[in-house]
């Protein structure tokens, strides 16, 4: 798990919250897990296969989910219901596809499958014998996390 | 949802991406308006039917543009929107088959959403700059 591999989800995630949601967010401090789990309320996985497999997890607050979709949909929002998780999970999909296209052009060849969308935080997603990379990240609409864990197979 | 930064400067496709953006919020009010799933259901399939309509009619449009303008992205930018077209057949049929289930359609409108807003936010805007770096101005 190189940190190298973080860059281009931070990339991802700011250009995509700038372009869907005119919200700036900033990168906190990494941090490292041995597991992935969910923070938070809203929680996307997504896995990758490739030259890099594994899962990325991205966990959001309730209120800052229903802030971002209200923000697309000009709609005010009350729960997270399937309207509202499903576009959690296609912003978090586009993310990760611009990712995708970051670490191709470092020569990395991914693909990512469909978002898995799940509510809650505590369970443990999988016993992941390789490291977890936290990225913490901030907004003005909230602070959610998005948990990288990669690991490079052999080319 | 429509908002002003969307706009790429060209009267034409920017009067259609709000007509669009119009059709699909009228959709997504539908589907999420209170009331009982089955008593809204008519009303979510007829805004439904207006908004895809407009989705073909918009694409042919403005790849027609693409083409008087000599756009240099014209292939990928149509193969983005074919893939997009396919998509959205591929929910119609599984409609068409297995009924308007409330979950499909939600999930299908949340797609609807984030893919336009991307598309044209980001994709479509390509299309302005080009015209303003040929010198030119479209109405």
């Amino acid at each position: 798990m190189k940190a190298a591999y973080i860059q281009p989800f931070y990339k991802a995630t700011r250009d995509v919250f700038r372009i869907m949601m005119d919200v700036e967010v900033k990168r906190g401090e990494l941090r490292l897990a041995q597991d992935l789990i969910p923070s938070k309320e809203a929680n996307v996985i997504i896995g990758t296969t490739g030259d890099l497999s594994g899962s990325i997890l991205y966990s959001f607050p309730k209120d800052m989910t229903l802030t971002m979709v209200k923000i697309m949909s000009g709609m005010e929002l009350k729960e997270l219901d399937g309207f509202v998780l499903s576009a959690l999970g296609e912003v978090a999909n586009i993310i990760s596809g611009n990712a995708m296209t970051y670490l191709n052009s470092e020569n990395y060849r991914c693909d990512i499958s469909p978002p898995h969308v799940m509510l809650g935080a505590t369970h443990t997603l999988s016993m992941a014998t390789d490291v977890v990379l936290v990225i913490p990240m901030v907004s003005t609409i909230g602070d959610f996390d998005i948990n990288v864990s990669l690991r490079e197979t052999n080319k | 949802m429509w908002k002003d930064k969307y706009k790429i400067g060209v009267e034409l496709i920017d009067h259609q991406h709000q007509e669009l953006f119009g059709r699909v919020s009228n959709f997504l009010q539908a589907v999420q308006s209170e009331g009982q799933w089955e008593e809204k259901l008519e009303h979510v399939k007829s805004t439904m039917e207006f908004m895809q309509n407009y989705v073909v009619e918009h694409f042919e449009a403005e790849e027609q543009f693409q083409r008087e303008i000599n756009f240099p992205e014209y292939e990928n930018h149509k193969q983005v929107h074919d893939d997009f077209k396919a998509t959205v057949n591929d929910y119609a049929q599984t409609f068409a088959q297995e009924g308007y289930s409330q979950e499909l359609v939600q999930e299908f409108g949340a797609k609807l959403m984030t893919w336009l807003i991307m598309h044209v936010a980001a994709a479509d805007q390509r299309i302005g700059a080009f015209v303003r770096k040929q010198g030119g101005t479209y109405s």
